[in-house]
């Protein structure tokens, strides 16, 4: 297994051309825990509004470099990177970049739906328009509607605006998380297995947004969900051991993938 | 340990075989028929309508298994052949109950020459041997010798059909039209098997490389 690791490994991390045709471009991320590596010279391009998947085994460093994507990982107590990760063209980790535009361009969902507990619907939507300094009422209702509209969630709570966002079921929570970051105007939205704590009905909720969402929104979601990665995303990336073992269009990675590593996880060989 | 898939892969790949082995007895009952005048349309329809019914099962089955498993990339090409073998296969028992049919309906014919069949009919034979072995042996590389073969089967059906209509034959015996129809028939019917042997090895072709074949 490490020999044919090695050998794809090889293949991965050739030079990017054309970097200005995409939104995110992530160049050698290398990535650690403490002097434990999680990432391995990492090297990936996204286009814009499209749906990039990542997947692969617990363990992997999806969560880790998604997480890398707005500066979250640097968070977390040890943990550091090296590399790039250029958004539009401009490196996030360039010492000149205030990490909470970065969180506001780059926004993020998480696994499971978060909502401030103590916050209204509505509040939890406008959160983060008050924290960013914005006060007026009308523009903030206006955005708050938006949000919620984006998230496909804004008929089902219109009239209970004041309720407590916890009292959702959890598919609503989810989709209440997806307003509130998208209620920042993100130009990408992370998903760290947005789905994985819901239910059939609720899921397919979600990946009905994704695809909505992405006419506007760059989207790069983890999903353990390889059915999900094949049905919403445009392009898909398998990581095994920090490393990124084929990256390419979700058709060709599904129908034929290059690597056989990748063939045997998705197939379910191993994983 | 086995995944559930490679069950279900297992009991396809043992029902594709199935039709293999009685696709080629129904054609080789067919051939044997034209050649020594024993009819056998009943027993090669019963063939036929097996290899119908077995069809219907890998479609049902199959199915099945994208439904239960969603299967991806090797598998899934598997799964998405095994459709279009069992097809080639259906229709290999039902050129060969044609060939009954049209020997049934036109009557014996001892006195007819029927070396270019018999010639064709070698090919033909060999073809399906080949085709089915490809799937065996899942062998990629069959399909290029199979359509060279399929070329001369085509080249020896249009040879015929020239000489039928042939200026010089155009007062033809009561008995001379029933070699030559039933023939001419016969033959059509080994160019379509032999189509459908090289549609076959095209699906091997494709589970093994994700590919179309280069001729198609």
């Amino acid at each position: 297994m490490e020999e044919l690791i090695r050998e794809q490994e090889q293949e991965i991390g050739k030079p990017l051309e054309g970097i200005d045709k995409y939104k995110v471009v992530i160049r050698n991320i290398n990535g650690w825990f403490g002097t434990k590596q999680a990432l391995k010279n990492i090297n990936l391009n996204v286009k814009e509004k499209t749906v990039a998947a990542f997947i692969g085994p617990s363990g992997c460093g999806k969560t880790t470099l998604i997480r890398c994507l707005n500066r979250m990982h640097e968070m977390t107590p040890g943990a550091r990177i090296e590399g790039e990760v250029l958004v539009d063209g401009q490196d996030i980790y360039d010492r000149s970049m205030d990490p909470v535009i970065v969180k506001r361009r780059v926004g993020m969902v998480f696994q499971k739906p978060n909502p401030f507990p103590t916050m209204s619907i509505f509040d939890n939507v406008a959160a983060g328009l008050k924290l960013n300094g914005i006060k007026d009422k009308k523009l903030i209702s206006e955005v708050v509607e938006e949000g919620l509209r984006g998230a496909a969630l804004w008929d089902e709570v219109k009239n209970e605006l004041e309720k407590p966002g916890m009292s959702l079921s959890g598919g609503q929570q989810q989709r209440l998380c997806i307003a509130r970051a998208l209620a920042l105007q993100p130009e990408v939205l992370l998903m760290d297995e947005p789905t994985s704590a819901l239910d059939p009905i609720a899921s397919s909720k979600i990946e009905e947004l994704v695809r909505v969402l992405k006419e506007h929104v760059t989207i790069i979601i983890v999903t353990h969900n390889m059915q999900q990665a094949a049905r919403i995303s445009d392009s898909t990336a398998f990581m095994y051991l920090g490393e990124m073992i084929e990256y390419g269009p979700t058709n060709q990675i599904f129908k034929n993938p290059e690597k056989e590593l990748t063939e045997r996880y998705i197939s379910g060989i191993f994983g | 340990m086995a995944r559930l898939l490679d069950i279900g892969l297992d009991r396809v790949r043992n029902l594709i075989m199935d039709m293999a082995i009685l696709a080629r007895d129904s054609v080789n009952a067919a051939l044997e028929s034209y050649e020594t005048g024993t009819m056998l349309r009943a027993q090669i329809f019963e063939y036929s309508e097996k290899l119908r019914v077995l069809q219907l099962e890998v479609a049902d089955f199959t199915t099945e298994l994208i439904a239960r498993y969603q299967p991806v990339a090797r598998d899934l090409r598997f799964i998405q052949s095994c459709m279009d073998i069992a097809y080639g296969f259906s229709r290999f028992g039902r050129y060969a109950y044609d060939i009954a049919d049209v020997l049934e309906t036109i009557g014996p014919i001892p006195d007819c020459d029927k070396s270019r069949v018999v010639d064709m009919a070698k090919t033909v034979k060999d073809m399906i041997t080949l085709s089915v072995d490809s799937l065996k042996k899942l062998d990629k590389d069959t399909s290029k010798k199979l359509y060279m073969m399929d070329d001369s089967v085509d080249a020896l059906y249009r040879s015929y059909l020239r000489l039928v209509l042939a200026p010089s034959k155009a007062s033809y015996s009561y008995s001379e039209v029933r070699c030559f129809v039933s023939a001419l028939l016969i033959l059509r019917y080994l160019e379509r098997i032999s189509d459908h042997a090289c549609y076959i090895s095209d699906c091997v072709h494709y589970i093994v490389t994700a590919d179309s074949s280069p001729r198609r």
